[in-house]
């Protein structure tokens, strides 16, 4: 066998279901996600973790994982390239703000994204399509 | 250079295709699998204070990769785990090079093995540990029925995250009789009381390498080791077997198992 | 949370409120369990008796909507029975004489015609918060998800203040938030009325600062909408194009049917989603997002403890990280702004802007994180909050009302619908109804009715049953338990084959403008041969 095949790592993380914010450590086998262990010295979860920690890997290679993106097209959802999605949601977008104005355009930002990725979001929202309609599960 | 990165790049240049140990990484010890000996990880090797189920990832490395010649810093826990799982045909020993690092006393009294050393010691010095076995002792002053309610209350804290079969090296089975709805009721907590945790009890039996890495993956804090330590105390007395402790006597369990499966064959 | 998540384990009594911390912080549970075993006094308060109440010195089960009720029922008691922290009233707080004024008609005999808990237990409940050396009140979208939310929340900072538990280890009000990043979201300000660090839209002076950061001069003074009013604009025809990231509302959001109308009614719908959910069917675009385990990031939990996620893979099939998909919109529209090459550099921004994350650093974080404040880079984290001061200066105290649910039973809708979630499965169930180990556990829905009512009703256990509300219904199948009380039902909101949300109530709290998810009136009645 060929050993520049082999890799095993364990990757520091955290877990991606509740705001308890237990320490994983993300098994990755041959390029591929295979499994989860607690992160032993965590300072909240200590080495311990539910069930849904323990399975959290299980979902991320699901059938039902969205692999292209998809345009509406004669009312079907049609594969297409990401440059045409792109270009589809920004048209759309500024479609509406432009016709509209901007508070005719909403943002559901999201309480299972990153940091980085909610501030992008509010940002967006608010310095380029110049609304604040923009929200998330919070209250869900 | 420090002792154990010696080891590792002789290893990796005598004959081992890769170097399985704990590194040091953003400030946590977390197992590595070194494969080159140009890799930065070596630097930041370490044997670490925690522990990981080290013979669960090899039972995967050696399933993906049979060939490969593995090198592994391993203490004694991890040592009779991989000679009892050498015996149930999940690892071959042939393949593995193991570097035996002693735990440190404070190590061997935290944890309270009876042997906190493997067979040939290459890094630290053996010590000698009393078994901790007061809760043990403790649970057999009590009567049947006082001991049944301890215990229900004990198990009445679960919420079936299943660590205790996750993080145990010597669990390997594909399909686990914890998860089959004819022995224990799905999707309740806590899990039927005692079957869910007899279950796993009898499975024990004869496999148990006393790691405590279940108890230490509870986030109930229930004293599962005094329950599976009871589980090999009885092995030992009745059928005289200490799992992991000799390389070549097989389970009297794996035994009968064979036999049983022949029966019914017939 | 005020306080720290351990904390919890080595304190006197704990207060859990709407809260089913086994089933949905189980890590969390345990550590309260952890604390009962060394002696600490549990009270459980929740509609629906839980694993916690199990172990619970004294459980109460209030009628779901009398939160102010029973919460100044424990205020007056402990006012009567002088209970109360005289000291740290007198030094930090004030409003007392006024709150002291609106509780005198809260006895627990008028409390107990209210809600339906024992008048001597709730005065048992209220001696072992107060009497305890360390009290902490741990709450969660029991208390939250209520027309009167606001005031729920408010009354329990109320018992706190009384009592002197806050700002000491073992204290405080602590929220359980429910998502992995729910707390950076709003600290992000990913909310209508707030940017970064909670800094008011409304305020020209912060305006004009994110206005000098960001290079535009057209930022909007005017709070946006909230979730809620954002489908209901929708609904009549004033939003016009929605873009969702990473949300699920056709089974999260109340009245799905009305949800469904809303979306159909927009022009331009897209959806950024790791997985195929209820929402695409109205999308005009489908983006495939990155999932946890195949980006880099930051993620803040419910003790403010903002911590690293770490990419193991590359993202599954042609998904992109949410944070690349939005820079790429940006760069398509020629927006300024967004040229960031990877989460770290979007990170060093949000510290620029956000003076409780500005002593952060991805190195700092290391596999452990930091809690915010945490305003300079040798500023250690904040474990405990309002230690010496309250942001206002004095804790104010706030005299509530009792006021019904917004839906109250009647003859055609008898029964009290609440809704909740499970141990084995998350929100809308698009990542745990694609988990192996937890579709195993439970995979369907149900719905839990008392046994008294199902003998009324004519309801055996595993009936189906239909279960209508004034907004829709729905086909289950029938628990009949103890677990909860005559004349509630509970029903778990994951699944969409009988999604739960069908029924809920969009009435919403004025202030907060939380839906009250946790009261409505339903009928059930059996479908069994």
């Amino acid at each position: 066998m060929s050993e520049k095949d082999l890799s095993y790592e364990l990757i520091p993380s955290t877990c991606a279901y509740c705001g308890t914010g237990c320490g994983v450590l993300l098994e990755v086998m041959d390029g591929r996600l295979s499994g989860v262990l607690p992160q032993k010295d965590h300072p909240v979860s200590k080495g311990a973790l539910c069930l849904k920690g323990w399975s959290s890997h299980e979902f991320v290679y699901s059938p039902r994982r969205l692999d292209k993106p998809m345009i509406r097209k004669d009312g079907v959802p049609v594969e297409c390239e990401w440059e045409e999605a792109l270009k589809v949601v920004a048209e759309g977008l500024q479609k509406a703000r432009n016709e509209h104005g901007p508070d005719a355009v909403g943002f559901f930002t999201s309480a299972r994204c990153t940091n980085e990725e909610n501030y992008l979001l509010q940002k967006f929202a608010r310095a380029v399509i110049g609304t604040n309609n923009v929200d998330h599960c919070a209250r869900l | 250079m420090s002792g154990l990165e010696q080891i590792i790049r002789e290893k990796l240049a005598n004959g081992s295709d890769a170097f399985l140990c704990l590194k040091n990484q953003a400030g946590v010890s977390v197992p590595v699998l070194i494969t080159s000996p140009d890799s930065e990880d070596i630097e930041v090797a370490e044997l670490g204070e925690v522990r990981y189920p080290l013979g669960k990832i090899l039972i995967a490395l050696q399933k993906e990769h049979p060939d490969t010649r593995l090198a592994v810093v391993v203490r004694g826990c991890d040592e009779r785990a991989f000679i009892e799982l050498s015996k149930l045909e999940q690892l071959d020993l042939d393949k593995l090079v193991m570097i035996g690092v002693a735990c440190t006393p404070e190590e061997a009294e935290a944890c309270g093995c009876a042997k906190p050393y493997p067979e040939d010691v290459t890094l630290g010095e053996k010590v000698e540990n009393p078994r901790g076995l007061e809760t043990i002792e403790r649970l057999e002053s009590m009567s049947d029925s006082e001991r049944m309610q301890w215990w229900k209350e004990e198990f009445s804290r679960c919420i079936k995250c299943y660590g205790c079969r996750n993080i145990c090296p010597m669990c390997f089975c594909k399909d686990c009789s914890l998860e089959n709805p004819h022995l224990v009721e799905p999707g309740v907590i806590p899990p039927e009381f005692p079957s869910f945790h007899i279950i796993r009890a009898l499975d024990m039996a004869g496999r148990c390498i006393d790691c405590g890495l279940c108890e230490e993956s509870c986030p109930a804090e229930i004293p599962l080791r005094s329950l599976y330590r009871k589980m090999q105390e009885i092995m030992a007395d009745k059928l005289d077997y200490r799992a992991g402790e000799s390389r070549d006597e097989k389970s009297p369990l794996s035994f009968l198992g064979e036999e049983a499966e022949i029966k019914n064959l017939e | 949370m005020t306080n720290s998540i351990n904390e919890l384990e080595d304190t006197h009594a704990i207060l859990v409120i709407g809260s089913n911390t086994t089933e949905q912080h189980p890590i969390i549970g345990e550590k309260i369990l952890s604390a009962v075993r060394k002696g600490a006094k549990l009270v459980v308060i929740d509609p629906r008796s839980i694993h916690l109440s199990d172990f619970a010195d004294v459980y109460l089960r209030p009628r779901p909507g009398t939160e102010v009720a029973y919460l100044n029922g424990l205020a007056q008691v402990i006012i009567s029975e002088s209970l109360q922290d005289r000291d740290f009233i007198e030094t930090r707080t004030e409003g007392f004489e006024e709150l002291k004024k609106l509780l005198a008609d809260y006895t627990p005999e008028k409390v107990q015609e209210i809600s339906g808990i024992p008048a001597d237990e709730l005065v048992r409940a209220a001696r072992i918060y107060a009497e305890a050396e360390r009290a902490s009140i741990v709450y969660c979208m029991g208390i939250t998800q209520h027309s009167t939310g606001t005031d729920n929340v408010l009354s329990l900072a109320n018992l706190a203040l009384l009592t002197g538990n806050i700002g000491k280890p073992g204290t405080g009000v602590n929220p359980l938030r429910g998502q992995n990043n729910v707390q950076g979201a709003c600290d992000m300000g990913g909310l209508p009325n707030v940017f970064t660090a909670y800094r008011k839209v409304d305020d020209e002076a912060v305006a004009a600062d994110f206005e000098s950061v960001w290079g535009v001069d057209n930022l909007s003074r005017k709070p946006g909408l909230t979730v809620t009013e954002m489908i209901e604009k929708a609904a009549e025809g004033e939003l016009r194009a929605l873009f969702i990231m990473g949300e699920n509302p056709m089974l999260s959001d109340p009245d799905i049917n009305h949800v469904s109308k809303a979306l159909q009614k927009l022009n331009f719908l897209v959806v950024a989603d790791i997985m195929e959910n209820e929402t695409m069917q109205y999308a005009d675009v489908i983006l495939p997002a990155a999932s946890f385990a195949e980006k880099e990031g930051t993620i803040t939990n419910t003790e403010r403890r903002v911590q690293r996620i770490r990419r193991a893979i590359e993202p599954v099939g042609e998904s992109k990280p949410d944070w690349e998909i939005i820079c790429a919109i940006a760069a398509e529209i020629g927006a300024k702004g967004f040229d960031f090459n990877s989460p770290l550099e979007v990170f060093e921004e949000i510290r620029r802007v956000t003076a409780s994350y500005a002593g952060i650093t991805y190195e700092r974080l290391g596999a452990r994180g930091l809690q915010w404040p945490c305003p300079q880079e040798d500023h250690p984290g904040t474990p405990i909050l309002h230690e010496k001061v309250f942001p206002i200066g004095k804790g104010k105290f706030t005299a509530c009302e009792f006021r019904e649910p917004a839906e109250t039973t009647d003859e055609e809708y008898p029964l009290i619908l609440t809704t909740g979630r499970l141990l084995f499965h998350y929100h809308t169930g698009t990542m745990t109804r694609n988990s192996p180990s937890l579709t195993k556990e439970i995979d369907k829905a149900f719905i839990e009715v008392n046994p008294i009512d199902a003998k009324a009703l004519a309801i055996s256990e595993g009936d189906m049953v239909r279960v209508a509300s004034r907004r829709g219904s729905l086909e289950v199948e029938a628990k009949v338990t103890e677990r909860v009380g005559k004349g509630v039902v509970f029903m778990p909101f994951h699944f969409a084959e009988a999604a739960a949300n069908v029924l809920t109530n969009t009435a919403y709290d004025p202030v907060s403008k939380i839906p009250e998810l946790k009261v409505c009136a339903v009928s059930i009645s059996s479908l069994a041969v």
